[in-house]
């Protein structure tokens, strides 16, 4: 039963999640419209207080426990506590029912998100650029004769994606959109279409009950 | 240092490299010649084409404050190409971390017109040229649900007003009332506005995406499922320079700004490519002879 | 000529006056219920009237008077007039707007209703396609399920998910389950879900530690079940240690600082990157080959997989990440699936083949055949 239901309610919304697509009545576009905007909501509001249920207890317990690096745990239970505090009643721009201004200095949620959201998100991000070259450097060798096509095919690119490349040589934009547009969309269309057949046959395998992996087991 | 050590830089020289490379010329700025590619140009045409007495620009900016320096320019080009053909536009964010930039870029190009503004019908107010409608999760019910009604998966807008007494929102509806859709993404959403919402509803997507994600679009472009992209922060250079050019906005350029650091880092990166591989061949040579 | 000059004027105005009166209206009005719709709108269909400059279309309820519903251009031959009422009966006329400002209007069509239909007649070819290829899938796990033995090619990202497993269990470390940071609407978070199950029970047979950080919270509920069943089909429940599977943040790129800290921290033995990643993923590869760990990584998200093979030792590309869970089970059913899958993949081939040579050489456009556009 443990495994029946579920498997035979996903069943069920799968056929219907599929039929759908080519009904245009009205009665199954309110029925599609009904599971989208409400339970698929309600089920995600729920599933958010699960995990956030379980960060706040996992890093309790570590902290009880005194685990190794506990005090990492100490700064993230504080940090989700004051952001929680100044969320719920400091306002989203000072407004709220807190007193959360000192001097000229407002803690508030634009606060949280100007000065610690965007910048911490924005340093992450640009890693890539330091990561990207470090692997480039370490891996990009043209061992053979594809290697080196790749390689020249990877110059060509990225000389012609920066104004450089077109001061260079005003003709480089144009062969880097060749690139992109002919070879790279070639080979992205024949992995997309194994991508979308996976994809078809992987949802028929589990309509049919024969992926049940998803579900914690076969059983 | 032997050639067969550069085979073992070590990675933090490449960091440090990489560093230079980008924060130098942000203070020391360039000016380089700047062409505008096909996709760029697909975008600006089919926003461009809008009747701004018949149907309006939707702006679904999707992106993370992580990706702000790519696709941020990108939503204040596009506000301001509309802004000047008076196209009223519509602003959604399917990530709730979006909406505040969204809510600076807004206010921030409204700034900019009305203070160039002479009259009351120069100027670009709140609610007649433009509506912020803020978040709907999960992304794709808003995507569906826009095309059966605006306000109606939108009841109110981001500041909390009934979306429906915003004056422009009388005569948008649905997608039948937008020219196209701009999905500006640091993920798949233009994608998933065109597997949803043009499939279903017909309505023309335009895309801006990060550099690495672009070439996830262009069979899209090829289709012509994509009217245009704008990739990366080169593509929203482009953007800018078209702006500039055919309507004389000459506000400050970000993604032009960041050109010549894009530039110098990529040629950094081919720098270390083309050592690592001279220690290459160095070594197997090398290790032939012996 | 001065004798006919009282007759120039008449006569020019008759020159000017006769195109104009002889101004046709439309023929063959007809209004019919949009066919493959929502049950919204009706079409309205005309042939051309000469020397029309546009039409005005003209609708009616039950006995109200005529008015105006929209425009065509002179080259229009049919307008679709939508947000209708369902089951409410209209009359159509259309008006042949021609020079000069004069007007000619057809006779009414006979009342028609919107009706809503339950098949979209233009997703038939989709829908074939669909069910053609269920067909083949289906009779392949038949063939399966008779127990017909089926050849799987060798990949060898996923023969090395034994010896990673192993590996990490003869250092004593932890292996470090990473299911991306997708939704669980993500197929690629499903098949990810499906390694995991297969992963989890080898590591619960070897008694190794696994650990399984989570960027959504729908994915983590799933990610918890899917462990701890794992152990229990695997004979050892009293392994399963329940802070093994956790929620992180939902935040991408935080989720990428933390899980890249529990790398640099814990420094597990094996670093598994199944399921959809986007801009995190070389971050989270680089960090973990910084470490030491021997990694592989799976997904379908073709821009990330450059980044994933320059970082891991495996890279399990596209439809290979759909299949891992057949290869690792060897499920017969599955496999038999599987072997489908490849031939709806080569039936597509045939067919994209002889889409192209007919379009090519014979100039057929067959484009309809699968054409996406909905009602």
């Amino acid at each position: 039963m443990k495994s029946k239901l579920p498997l035979a309610l996903l069943i069920l919304m799968g056929i219907f999640g599929i039929t759908s697509r080519f009904i245009p009545h009205p009665g199954a576009e309110a029925l599609n419209a009904y599971l989208r905007d409400t339970l698929l909501r309600i089920i995600s509001a729920f599933a958010l207080i699960l995990g956030l249920g379980n960060l706040i207890l996992r890093h309790w317990s570590k902290i009880k426990k005194k685990e190794e690096n506990y005090g990492s745990s100490y700064v993230l239970l504080i940090s989700l506590t004051v952001t929680a505090i100044i969320g719920l009643f400091g306002g989203t721009s000072g407004e709220g029912i807190l007193p959360t201004r000192i001097g000229e200095f407002s803690f508030d949620v634009n606060t949280l998100y100007d000065k610690v959201m965007i910048p911490l998100g924005a340093t992450m991000f640009s890693l890539l650029a330091f990561y990207m070259a470090s692997a480039a450097y370490r891996s990009f060798r043209a061992k053979n004769t594809l290697a080196f096509l790749l390689l020249a095919s990877a110059f060509i690119v990225m000389l012609g994606q920066v104004p450089l490349g077109q001061a260079l040589w005003s003709e480089l934009p144009s062969v880097s959109h060749w690139i992109m547009t002919v070879p790279n969309t070639a080979a992205k269309r024949g992995i997309d279409l194994g991508i979308t057949l996976g994809v078809t046959a992987t949802l028929l395998k589990i309509l049919a009950g024969i992926e049940r992996s998803w579900l914690g087991g076969g059983s | 240092m032997r050639v067969s050590n550069w085979m073992n830089i070590d990675r933090r020289w490449i960091f440090l490299a990489m560093g230079l490379a980008i924060v130098v010329p942000l203070l020391l700025p360039m000016r380089l010649p700047m062409g505008v590619q096909e996709p760029t140009q697909g975008l600006f045409d089919a926003v461009d084409a809008i009747d701004p007495e018949k149907q309006c620009l939707l702006i679904s900016s999707d992106y993370t404050p992580q990706t702000e320096a790519e696709n941020h320019p990108m939503t204040v080009a596009l506000l301001r190409h509309a802004f000047a053909r008076r196209i009223p536009v519509i602003s959604v964010v399917l990530y709730i971390e979006a909406a505040g930039l969204i809510d600076a870029a807004v206010k921030q190009v409204m700034a900019e017109f009305n203070a160039r503004a002479t009259t009351h019908a120069d100027s670009i107010i709140y609610g007649r040229d433009v509506a912020f409608l803020g978040w709907q999760p999960p992304p794709i019910v808003p995507i569906l649900s826009m095309g059966e009604s605006i306000t109606g998966i939108y009841p109110v807008d981001f500041y909390g007003t009934p979306s429906d007494s915003l004056p422009m929102m009388a005569r948008i509806q649905d997608y039948d009332d937008v020219g196209i859709v701009a999905a500006l993404s640091s993920s798949s959403s233009p994608l998933w506005y065109v597997m949803f919402a043009q499939t279903k509803f017909g309505v023309p997507v335009g895309a801006g995406c990060t550099a690495v994600m672009a070439p996830d679009f262009y069979p899209y472009l090829e289709t012509g499922q994509l009217s245009g992209m704008m990739g990366g922060m080169k593509g929203a250079a482009e953007y800018e320079v078209l702006v500039e050019r055919n309507f004389g906005i000459t506000d400050r350029a970000r993604a032009n700004e960041g050109m010549g650091s894009q530039s110098i880092a990529h040629v950094v990166i081919m720098a270390f490519v083309v050592v690592g591989n001279i220690a290459f061949f160095a070594t197997r040579r090398k290790e032939g002879q012996a | 000529m001065r004798r006919f000059g009282h007759l120039l004027v008449p006569l020019l105005l008759c020159t000017l006056w006769l195109p104009a009166q002889a101004q046709a209206p439309p023929g063959g009005v007809t209004a019919k219920d949009t066919p493959s719709d929502d049950g919204s709108s009706i079409t309205v269909a005309w042939e051309p009237a000469p020397g029309a400059r546009g039409y005005r279309i003209e609708r009616a309820a039950a006995e109200e008077a005529f008015e105006t519903v929209g425009e065509a251009e002179a080259d229009q031959r049919r307008f679709e007039d939508t947000g209708l009422p369902q089951d409410v009966p209209f009359r159509y006329r259309v008006v042949t707007l021609g020079a000069g400002g004069f007007e000619a209007a057809s006779p009414p069509t006979a009342p028609v209703m919107a009706q809503p239909q339950w098949f979209n007649f233009d997703l038939f070819g989709v829908a074939f396609a669909c069910v053609a290829f269920a067909g083949v899938v289906v009779w392949y796990i038949a063939r399966a399920r008779r127990g017909e033995k089926l050849f799987l090619r060798r990949i060898a990202g996923l023969d090395a998910v034994e010896e990673a497993v192993g590996r990490a269990t003869e250092m004593g470390r932890a292996v470090l389950y990473i299911p991306g940071t997708g939704y669980i609407s993500d197929i690629a978070t499903v098949a990810s879900m499906n390694i995991l199950g297969e992963v989890a029970k080898k590591t619960a047979e070897y008694g190794t530690k696994i650990n399984v950080p989570n960027r959504d919270p729908v994915v983590y509920t799933v990610a918890r079940e899917v462990v701890k069943n794992a152990h229990i089909e695997a004979g050892r429940p009293e392994a399963h240690d329940p802070n093994s599977v956790h929620f992180v943040v939902e935040y991408a790129l935080a989720y990428a600082a933390a899980v890249s800290g529990i790398m640099v921290r814990e420094k597990p033995a094996t670093n598994l990157f199944l399921g959809y990643f986007a801009a995190e993923s070389l971050i989270l590869a680089e960090t973990g080959a910084s470490t030491g760990a021997i990694q592989i990584a799976g997904t379908d998200q073709v821009t990330q997989l450059p980044f994933f093979v320059v970082a891991c030792d495996y890279t399990l590309m596209g439809e290979e990440l759909y299949a891992a869970s057949a290869y690792l089970s060897r499920d017969p059913l599955m496999v038999g699936a599987l072997k489908g899958q490849d031939i709806g993949k080569f039936l597509f081939l045939l067919l994209l083949v002889f889409g192209s040579i007919a379009s090519l050489i014979f100039g057929i456009d067959a484009g309809w055949l699968l054409a996406t556009t909905g009602y």
